[in-house]
């Protein structure tokens, strides 16, 4: 757009009404939250609209695809193992968020935090004296008939301190009330991902967000965090939010959560419960833990005395709760609340427990195992939908869409009336509640679009609080009658503030990308330090084969040097694709390599194709991810699967191959850069470097071994010394050195014995030395540990080597035995660093049970 | 009668556990026809922790902690209990099974939680239309519920076969009933089941049985085992024991040891283990008469 025209854009329409064209024009039978019944934008909405209306359309449309690509930065996903290809996965954060009033917010406020009062006055009473249950107040088989209820925590969950962590999911029908169509005591329920979208969305539209006055999330968290601190009972409590790991949905939510809280992210395999209390697995030995968050299922935290096949939690963990209930919080049990059968009764409970009446009641359902309303749904089983009553729905988004009479054939219909009979008390019939529109952009303008939207409650030291914002989602209003959205478009949602708001005090501090500025994490989990052994070891392999993919290529594009050249290049390739590489006798050289580097990229079933290496790179990242600024995580965006750039290489022609290449080594070395800049140097970095040197080292004495033995002629010695120079980024160093053509004895001593080159087989090894000795022993008292003892083999044979003696030996007999048997002392070293310190056996528990079998 | 039970596990590991954690249901507890005159429960390795205390259904519960590397573990209980018989009963002098639905109260009105909790399926009773159609026979309208009870021990004593290699913990009871095959535990699953599909209370019971030797033939030591029936709920005569595997309704050569909904909650022994590697099991369990 000219300037010119941007300018007529905007003298146009400041107040952003030719936006509403469309909108107006587009028929919505939901209640519009945007115009009110005169067909004007409402209140709330007029500095936003504004706002749009004076930003050119190409700015808007820039806007959005930054958000867009910051979400994808961001790495905001459900499941990152999925099928990248597939739209569906994605999370769509739109440029237009919700916005409420403030004096709508007060209601909202108030009236879901009377819930989180009145659900943690339920708990108390189910898990302690029962008695709603005994005097009728609420049925006893909607509570005993739900695995949620665990009843080794009656008793004990009383005496845990009040519920922590309530979300609801809301929907506002038709006739403007809002409602609760589904409410989250069991785990955070996604509250990572509404702090994920609020962080990009300010990246992108904060002056717009500033403009309107919304409040800000910073001081929400902050009373979190307080709360939890005094929960814990110390100031320097241990806190650490329990996943369930990668493979989880949340996943992204949990690890953003505990990071932008400067809290530890473990998995139930990095506990261990001893005696009463619960440890942290370290490379320096168990460590207690003060306070778990719990982000896994209430029935899946206890093998030993919860569901038997619940492994995400430590063995014993409620028998530690029964000497230290603040321990878990939310408390092991509070999903039984979350039961959809609890809806229809809240109203007597509130006025029973409160002696407040409901302010916010849920949408209406009957629970079907109360048999005197079961003829009546039977009935009119058209004007419902059957639902499960108890749904782990904490991931935003993905409640069941449930059964639908309507779309039924006679014989379904039968079955579920049999399933109504069977198992009613495990199932809801709900009314179609409608959802209401808000607008968001499309192709024509704004257009309405309906959406429900997730609220956040916790307890902080002046009680309940509201998260001043949430998560919406847009809803297919036939279909769902909860927050069902597989297809991930969500908005950020604002609340406007009608006082002043204080400057931004986000917790990230100074900046977003360096964040725990409070608290370092120093405690590395054992599991944490495998990951980022391989993340090392995987980003080097990445840097190292496209560094040879790129030599190589430069010697069929530049067209200039000798044949010679290009054998050293072929071996190298085949080298990295081992026994898989596919060569074609007598074919040309140049298209030799060209088919060389297409295997390499991915074509071929080597394990080192640089597709296998990125896939490895991104998934231990991600495993490690909370332990990676977000600027490191956005550098690795380019190699991650199914990325444009990994599509992109295994298209291209060698010549655009090369720029490719080249962006993608860039990338890797901002990565690289980013790590060794930041990363704090606890054992974590021992381990990263660890695994980089342990790669480089065993890559260059495989290619010095390839290149050099048996000895090749003279010509190719030299163009294979320029080659290996090259790759291993030593070249500028050999020429200022030196001013000579390559000559084996001198770069032998560059990359070999040269402990002061960083790319030299001798650096690799003494590094690693290094970290090895800031590394706890953990003595077994029997003299030097294995990984010590090869580590001084491999380190004693570089440093003692001859370069003048090997490179003067015509056969090459020294420098083949000196490679050789640092490649066979190199793998055993990474095993043996593996074994002492990665706690391979003892990871997974398992159960025993006897059953007998008797017979008079 | 007075029974002594000695009950002995012992577990042998191929390789060395670093930490053993078990809930143990071995301690028999208190009832209106048993008295526990003696009990002892002996553990090696020694536990760090040891905690005992009442479970969710009343029964005593031992939690044990272990966490020195061990390659075997032995829990012994040994318990003289005192069994009164049961009195002489008129099954049909229950109320009727499909009548008792209001009429779970305690003395004071309130609902009668504990007896309530035993009509809700659980994990292992899961009700389905198969159980429903095989519990209907013994369920005419207006029957009284102790005979209904009755009957369905007997049919499923009739119905079913003893067989040890059919089924294992994780068999589901809709397979037990396809095949017609299983143990104890698995008809006690089939009948609770199906008296729940009725909305009876019935509760799983782990206990022993005093067995007695062939005419002529002396009884062998360790022959004895763990043994499972069920409990059945009316408004007249409270619980009622019935044990489906033998086909009879239980007198005083039935020993409780605990109560539950099922297996899961009452299982002897459950552990979870860090190491070991393979493991086998012996257990050896004898009930005799103190004359």
């Amino acid at each position: 757009m000219t300037a010119a025209a941007a300018t007529t854009v905007r003298s146009a329409a400041t107040d952003g009404s030719d936006l509403l064209t469309a909108y107006r024009s587009t028929q919505s039978h939901c209640y519009d939250e945007f115009l009110g019944p005169d067909g004007k934008p409402r209140g709330q909405w007029l500095s936003w609209l504004s706002s749009m209306g004076a930003m050119p359309a190409g700015d808007r449309a820039d806007r959005a695809s930054r958000l867009d690509r910051r979400v994808r930065e961001t790495g905001i996903a459900y499941d990152i193992y999925a099928d990248p290809s597939k739209p569906s996965q994605r999370w769509h954060l739109d440029l237009t968020p919700i916005i409420f009033s403030a004096s709508e917010w007060h209601w909202l406020e108030r009236a879901l935090t009377q819930r989180a009062r009145l659900f943690d006055a339920v708990l108390n009473d189910i898990y302690g004296p029962q008695r709603l249950m005994r005097s009728g107040h609420l049925p006893p088989e909607l509570v005993f008939s739900d695995n949620t209820y665990l009843r080794p925590c009656q008793h004990i969950l009383p005496a845990a301190g009040p519920l922590q962590f309530y979300a609801a999911d809301l929907a506002r029908g038709i006739d403007g009330q809002w409602r609760v169509i589904d409410n989250h005591t069991e785990t955070l329920a996604g509250l990572g991902f509404a702090l994920a979208n609020r962080v990009v969305h300010s990246h992108i539209a904060g002056d717009v967000f500033k403009q309107a006055n919304a409040v800000r999330l910073a001081n929400y968290f902050q009373a979190l965090q307080g709360a939890l601190t005094t929960h814990a009972g110390r100031t320097n409590a241990r806190t650490a939010l329990l996943t369930p790991g990668p493979h989880h949905a949340d996943y992204f939510s949990h690890a953003y959560l505990a990071r932008y809280l400067g809290y530890l992210l473990v998995e139930g395999s990095d506990l261990v419960t001893k005696g009463n209390q619960i440890y942290l697995k370290t490379l320096e030995g168990l460590k207690a833990i003060d306070l778990l968050i719990r982000c896994v299922d209430g029935r899946s935290v206890d093998p030993l005395e919860l569901d038997p096949g619940g492994f995400e939690g430590p063995a014993g963990l409620i028998r530690v709760c029964r000497d230290h209930p603040r321990l878990v919080v939310n408390a092991p049990g509070t999903g039984l609340v979350q039961n959809r059968g609890f809806g229809a009764y809240l109203p007597s409970l509130a006025g029973e427990l409160l002696g407040e009446n409901l302010l916010l009641p849920d949408a209406p359902r009957w629970w079907l195992g109360d048999r005197s309303k079961r003829p009546q749904v039977l009935a009119n089983l058209d004007h419902f939908v059957i639902r499960k009553a108890q749904e782990g729905t904490g991931r935003p988004g993905q409640a069941a869409l449930g059964q639908d009479p309507r779309a039924l054939t006679l014989a379904e219909r039968q079955l579920l009336e049999r399933e109504i009979a069977l198992h009613g008390h495990k199932l809801v019939a709900e009314e179609k509640i409608g959802f209401s529109a808000a607008p968001v952009f499309d192709r024509n303008g704004l257009v309405p679009r309906p959406f429900a939207v997730r609220m956040f409650v916790a307890r902080t030291a002046d009680g309940y609080k509201a998260m001043p914002g949430g998560l919406a989602m847009s809803i297919d209003p036939d279909r769902a009658v909860a927050l069902s959205a597989p297809d991930g478009h969500t908005r950020d949602v604002w609340i406007l503030s009608d006082a002043e708001q204080a400057p931004h005090v986000s917790l990230w501090r100074p900046t977003v990308e360096t964040a725990r500025v409070e608290r370092s994490q120093r405690v590395i989990q054992s599991r944490v330090a495998d990951d980022l052994f391989w993340l090392g070891r995987y980003s080097e392999r990445a840097d190292w084969t496209m560094r040879v993919m790129r030599s190589a290529l430069r010697r069929v594009t530049e067209d200039s040097g000798p044949a010679a050249g290009r054998r050293g290049a072929r071996k190298c390739l085949e080298l990295l694709l081992g026994s898989e590489a596919k060569i074609t006798p007598g074919k040309d050289a140049d298209l030799e390599i060209e088919s060389l580097c297409a295997q390499l990229i991915g074509s071929s079933k080597a394990p080192r194709t640089l597709e296998r290496t990125c896939n490895g790179l991104y998934r231990v990242a991600n495993l490690a991810r909370d332990r990676l600024s977000l600027e490191a995580w956005h550098t690795l965006s380019k190699l991650r699967p199914g990325d444009p750039w990994s599509k992109a290489l295994a298209q291209a022609s060698p010549g655009s191959m090369l720029d490719l290449l080249d962006e993608g080594l860039a990338s890797l070395a901002a990565f690289n850069g980013l790590m060794h800049e930041n990363m704090t140097r606890n054992f974590g970095w021992s381990f990263l470097d660890m695994g980089r040197r342990l790669e480089r080292a065993t890559n260059l004495s495989e290619a010095i071994l390839g290149l050099f033995i048996p000895r090749p002629g003279e010509d190719e010695e030299t163009s294979s010394l320029m080659l290996l120079l090259e790759i291993a980024d030593s070249y500028i160093t050999y020429r200022s050195r030196y001013r000579l053509d390559p000559m084996l004895p001198l770069v032998l001593d560059l990359l070999l014995l040269d402990e002061a080159n960083p790319r030299s087989l001798a650096f690799q090894i003494a590094a690693f030395s290094r970290h090895m000795e800031g590394l706890p022993h953990a003595s077994d008292g029997r003299g030097l540990a294995e990984d010590r003892r090869i580590l001084l083999a491999l380190l004693t044979s570089i440093r003692l080597a001859n370069v003048e003696a090997m490179a003067a030996e015509q056969d090459g007999a020294r420098l083949a035995k000196l490679m050789e048997e640092q490649l066979e002392l190199l793998p055993d070293l990474s095993n043996a660093v593996a074994r002492h310190y990665f706690n391979l056996i003892d990871d997974t528990p398992h159960r025993v049970q006897t059953r007998s079998q008797p017979r008079n | 009668m007075i029974l002594d039970v000695s009950h002995k596990t012992l577990y042998r590991y191929s390789a060395p556990v670093v930490q053993s954690q078990h809930v143990v249901h071995m301690s028999p507890r208190a009832l209106p026809r048993q008295t526990v005159r003696h009990h002892s429960l002996i553990v090696e390795p020694a536990p760090v922790m040891r905690y005992e205390g009442t479970d969710a259904f009343g029964n005593i519960m031992v939690i044990l902690d272990i966490e020195r590397p061990h390659k075997e573990f032995v829990l012994h209980a040994r318990s003289t209990i005192d069994v009164t018989p049961a009195r002489p009963m008129d099954w049909s002098a229950s109320s009727p099974w499909d009548d008792i639905d209001n009429r779970i109260l305690l003395p004071n009105n309130e609902l009668d939680l504990d007896t309530i909790q035993y009509r809700c399926a659980s994990g292992f009773t899961p009700p389905s239309p198969e159980i429903a159609d095989y519990a209907d026979p013994s369920f005419a309208a207006g029957r009284p519920v102790l005979e209904a009870a009755m009957n369905l021990t007997q049919r499923i004593y009739e119905d079913f076969t003893f067989d040890g290699t059919a089924t294992d913990i994780s068999t589901p009871i809709v397979q037990v009933v396809k095949q017609r095959r299983g143990v104890c535990q698995d008809f006690a699953h089939l009948a609770l089941a199906c008296l729940r599909v009725k909305r009876i209370p019935a509760r799983y019971v782990s206990g022993y049985i005093l067995t007695k030797p062939a005419p002529g033939q002396v009884k062998l030591q360790g022959t004895d085992a763990s043994h499972a029936w069920i409990s059945v709920w009316s408004p007249q005569a409270g619980w009622v024991d019935f044990d489906p595997t033998n086909g009879i309704s239980v007198s005083d050569e039935h020993v409780t040891i605990a109560l539950g909904r099922d297996y899961n909650d009452v299982s002897p022994i459950s552990g979870i283990l860090l190491g070991g590697g393979a493991h086998t099991v012996s257990v050896g369990v004898d009930v005799s008469p103190v004359s």
